[in-house]
C-alpha cells in the first residue's frame, strides 16, 4: 500500500546549520498492517507521518500510494487524496468545540466531491459505540469519546488507511485500553492502521514496530502473531 | 465543496461565533439601515420638491416677493415696499401676463364659540382662485366686489373646520380672526403639508383689501404671483416685470432690487443643489458607515482566523483544499454582511416610512434602494473576507495542526 524510498526532510534555516528531521527513509507497509512508529521526541517520527499524511512534503526521495507518487500531486489532489484514502486521528483530539458529535464527524463528507451516503456519519459514529451521544458538544464528552468521536470522523469516509498521532497522549489508562481496542478491532476488519507514540505500551498493542531514531529507520520488527492471537484469546 | 454544502457549512460556522457573527452583523446592518433611509428619504423629498415646485408655478408663471435677495432666511432688505399697485403696473407692461394675485399674509387666532386655533390668514384677490390653482370644496369663493368692499368675507382649510367646528358644517357662521368678527362662506379645497411641512390646510383666505385694512393695517403686500400665457416667455416676461418694477421703485442702475423675482427654473436650480445634499452626500456618509463596518468585519474575520487555525489544519487533513478553506472564510464574512444588511433594510425601511408619514412625503420604500443595499453589503462582506481568507488558505497543516 505504502512505498516510501529514501525519504528526505531538511530544515534549512538562515542563520544555523540545516536540520536533517529525516536522513533517508524506506519502507512498505502493506494493506491490512497494524504499525506503531516509534521514537523519541525529535527523532524525526511525526515528521515521517506527516509526510505520509501528505500535511508535509519531503526534501527528496518518493513516496507511491497504492503505486500512485502521491508526493508529486498538486495540493488540491492531494487534498482530495487525503479526504478519500485517509483517515486522521490527533492526540489533541482537534473537534470543533462548539460543533456536535454528529456535525464532528460529518465535516470530511463536506469536501467530498460525491453525495455521501446518508446517514455515514450516524454510522460511524455507532461503529465506536457513541450511538446515543450524536448531539453532544465536545465539551460534554469525557476525553475517551471526545477521541471516539475523532476516529469516527476519521473513518466516515471508509479510508484505506487510519494515521494516529499519539492518539492516546491525553487519555487516562483507561480510556487509552479502550481507544487501542477500538484500533485493535477496527485492524481485525482490515483497515490499514498506523500509530505514531513514544509510549512503548502502546506500540505493544501493534503488530509490527518501527523505530525512529535521528532521522533513520532504528528497527523494524514484525511480532509474533500467534502471541498476539493468543493475547486475544486470553481476554 | 459544493455551493450548498458551503452554504450550510458557513451558516454553522456563523452559529457556532455568535459574537463574532453579531458584531459584523450589526456594523452592516447600521450602514445598510442608513443607506436605505436616506435613499427612501431623499426619493421621497426629491418628488415633494417637484410637487411643491409644480403647486406654487402651475405650468408658467412669476412670482414676485417683496425685498431683495435672501430667499431662504436673513432679513429682506424693504420689504415693505412692494404694493398692489406695483404689480398691477407690471401686469400692464408685460402682455405676457393674463392674470395676477396679490398676497398678504398674517398670522392670527381665530375664535368660534369656544374653540381657539392658531392660523395663517392669507389676504388674496378674486383671482387667486384662477392665478394660485386653489378653489373651494363647499361654499363659494369671494368675488370682485367683496375684494372691492373689504368684506369680511372668510374661506377656511379642512384643519380648522375640524378645529373650530369639529367636522360640522361651517358655511354661513361667524368666526373671530383675532378681534375681527368673519362670516365663513367657503371652504378651501384639501392642499396637505407643503416643503417646510407646513400644514396648509390650517388656513383661512380673505380678501386682501381686508386684510390689509382690518387685520393688519398696512399698504403693501408680501407675494404676487402672475401668470405668464406661455412657458417659452417666462424667462422673458420675467425680465419685463422686474424692469417695471424697478423703475415703479426708481432703483438707479447699481441699485440692487428691493423685491426678488422666483421663476420655476430657478427655483428648480436652487432646491437643486439643496436636493444634492440629500440624495448625494447623506448616501455617500453611509457608504462610508458601510466601509467601517466592512473593515470592522475584515479585523474580526482575521482574529477568527487566528482562533481557528486548528480548525483550518483539520479541515485541511480531511480533505479540504485551499480553496476550499478561503471559500468558507469568504463566505462566512459575505454571509454575515448579508443577514445585517437584511436586518438593516427592515430597520430602514421602518424608520423611513415613519419619517415619511411625518413629513407627508407619500410612499418612499423602493425595491431598487433595497437591492443596492443587500448588493453593498454582500460586497463589502466579500471583499472584507478575501484577505483573512487567503491567510486562511495559505496555513500548511502541518503548522496549522501544530
Amino acid at each position: 500500500m505504502i512505498e516510501l524510498e529514501d525519504i528526505e526532510k531538511t530544515y534549512t534555516r538562515p542563520d544555523a546549520a540545516p536540520v536533517h528531521a529525516l536522513a533517508g527513509v524506506s519502507l512498505r507497509i502493506a494493506g491490512g498492517e497494524f504499525v506503531a512508529i516509534i521514537g523519541t521526541s525529535g527523532s524525526g517520527k511525526s515528521t515521517l507521518m506527516n509526510i505520509v499524511g501528505t500535511l508535509d512534503q519531503p526534501t527528496a526521495g518518493r513516496y507511491r500510494f497504492e503505486r500512485t507518487d502521491v508526493a508529486g500531486l498538486d495540493v488540491a489532489a492531494q487534498a482530495r487524496f487525503r479526504n478519500r484514502h485517509l483517515g486522521f486521528v490527533f492526540q489533541a483530539f482537534h473537534l470543533l468545540p462548539r460543533a456536535s458529535a454528529l456535525e464532528n464527524v460529518e465535516l470530511p463528507l463536506l469536501y467530498t466531491r460525491d453525495e455521501p451516503p446518508a446517514g455515514a456519519g450516524r454510522r460511524a459514529l455507532e461503529a465506536v459505540g457513541l450511538a446515543d451521544r450524536l448531539h453532544h458538544k465536545p465539551t460534554e464528552l469525557s476525553g475517551g469519546q471526545q477521541q471516539r468521536v475523532a476516529i469516527a470522523r476519521a473513518l466516515v469516509n471508509e479510508p484505506e488507511l487510519l494515521l494516529a498521532d499519539e492518539p492516546t497522549g491525553n487519555l487516562d489508562p483507561g480510556s487509552a485500553d479502550d481507544i487501542l481496542d477500538l484500533f485493535e478491532a477496527l485492524n481485525r476488519d482490515g483497515r490499514t492502521i498506523v500509530l505514531v507514540t513514544h509510549d512503548q505500551r502502546v506500540a505493544a498493542r501493534a503488530r509490527r514496530v518501527i523505530r525512529i531514531d535521528a532521522g533513520r529507520v532504528a528497527s523494524d520488527e514484525v511480532r509474533d502473531v500467534a502471541r498476539t492471537a493468543g493475547r486475544e484469546e486470553n481476554r | 465543496m459544493n455551493a450548498s454544502h458551503l452554504l450550510r457549512d458557513s451558516l454553522r460556522s456563523l452559529g457556532r461565533h455568535r459574537l463574532r457573527s453579531t458584531s459584523i452583523m450589526l456594523g452592516s446592518l447600521v450602514g445598510v439601515a442608513a443607506l436605505t433611509f436616506v435613499l427612501d428619504i431623499g426619493q421621497g423629498i426629491r418628488r415633494k420638491i417637484l410637487l411643491t415646485v409644480q403647486q406654487i408655478f402651475g405650468d408658467s408663471s412669476v412670482v414676485v416677493v417683496a425685498g431683495g435677495m435672501q430667499l431662504v432666511d436673513g432679513p429682506r432688505p424693504d420689504a415693505a415696499r412692494l404694493t398692489i399697485d406695483d404689480i398691477a403696473a407690471a401686469a400692464a407692461a408685460v402682455p405676457a401676463v393674463v392674470a395676477w394675485d396679490p398676497q398678504q399674509v398674517q398670522i392670527a387666532s381665530v375664535r368660534r364659540a369656544g374653540n381657539t386655533a392658531t392660523a395663517r390668514v392669507l389676504g388674496q384677490s378674486e383671482r387667486a382662485e384662477k392665478v394660485w390653482a386653489r378653489t373651494v370644496s363647499r361654499g363659494r369663493f369671494f368675488d370682485a366686489s367683496d375684494v372691492q368692499r373689504r368684506e369680511r368675507v372668510a374661506l377656511v382649510g379642512e384643519t380648522l373646520v375640524r378645529d373650530l367646528f369639529g367636522g360640522a358644517d361651517p358655511l354661513g357662521a361667524e368666526i373671530m380672526v383675532d378681534a375681527v368678527p368673519f362670516t365663513v362662506v367657503g371652504v378651501l379645497e384639501r392642499f396637505g403639508t407643503d416643503l417646510h411641512g407646513m400644514d396648509r390646510d390650517n388656513e383661512i383666505v380673505v380678501p386682501v383689501s381686508t386684510l390689509m385694512r382690518r387685520l393688519a393695517n398696512v399698504d403693501t403686500i408680501s407675494v404676487a404671483k402672475l401668470l405668464i400665457a406661455d412657458p417659452a416667455q417666462n424667462a422673458t416676461a420675467a425680465a419685463q416685470i422686474r424692469e417695471a418694477l424697478r423703475s415703479r421703485h426708481a432703483l438707479l442702475q447699481g441699485q440692487p432690487d428691493d423685491f426678488t423675482l422666483l421663476t420655476p427654473t430657478e427655483v428648480r436650480q436652487l432646491l437643486g443643489k439643496m436636493q444634492r445634499i440629500v440624495t448625494l452626500y447623506l448616501p455617500l456618509a453611509s457608504v462610508v458607515v458601510l466601509l467601517v463596518a466592512g473593515l470592522i468585519a475584515a479585523t474580526l474575520m482575521a482574529g477568527a482566523v487566528n482562533a481557528r487555525v486548528a480548525e483550518i489544519g483539520v479541515r485541511r487533513a480531511i480533505g479540504a483544499r485551499p480553496a476550499d478553506i478561503a471559500r468558507q472564510f469568504v463566505a462566512e464574512s459575505a454571509f454575515t454582511m448579508l443577514g445585517g444588511g437584511l436586518l438593516g433594510i427592515l430597520l430602514g425601511s421602518a424608520a423611513a416610512q415613519l419619517v415619511a408619514r411625518r413629513l407627508d412625503l407619500g410612499a418612499v420604500l423602493s425595491l431598487r434602494v433595497a437591492l443596492i443595499g443587500l448588493a453593498l453589503a454582500l460586497i463589502t462582506g466579500l471583499l472584507a473576507g478575501v484577505v483573512p481568507a487567503l491567510r486562511a488558505a495559505r496555513l500548511r497543516p502541518v503548522d496549522a495542526l501544530r
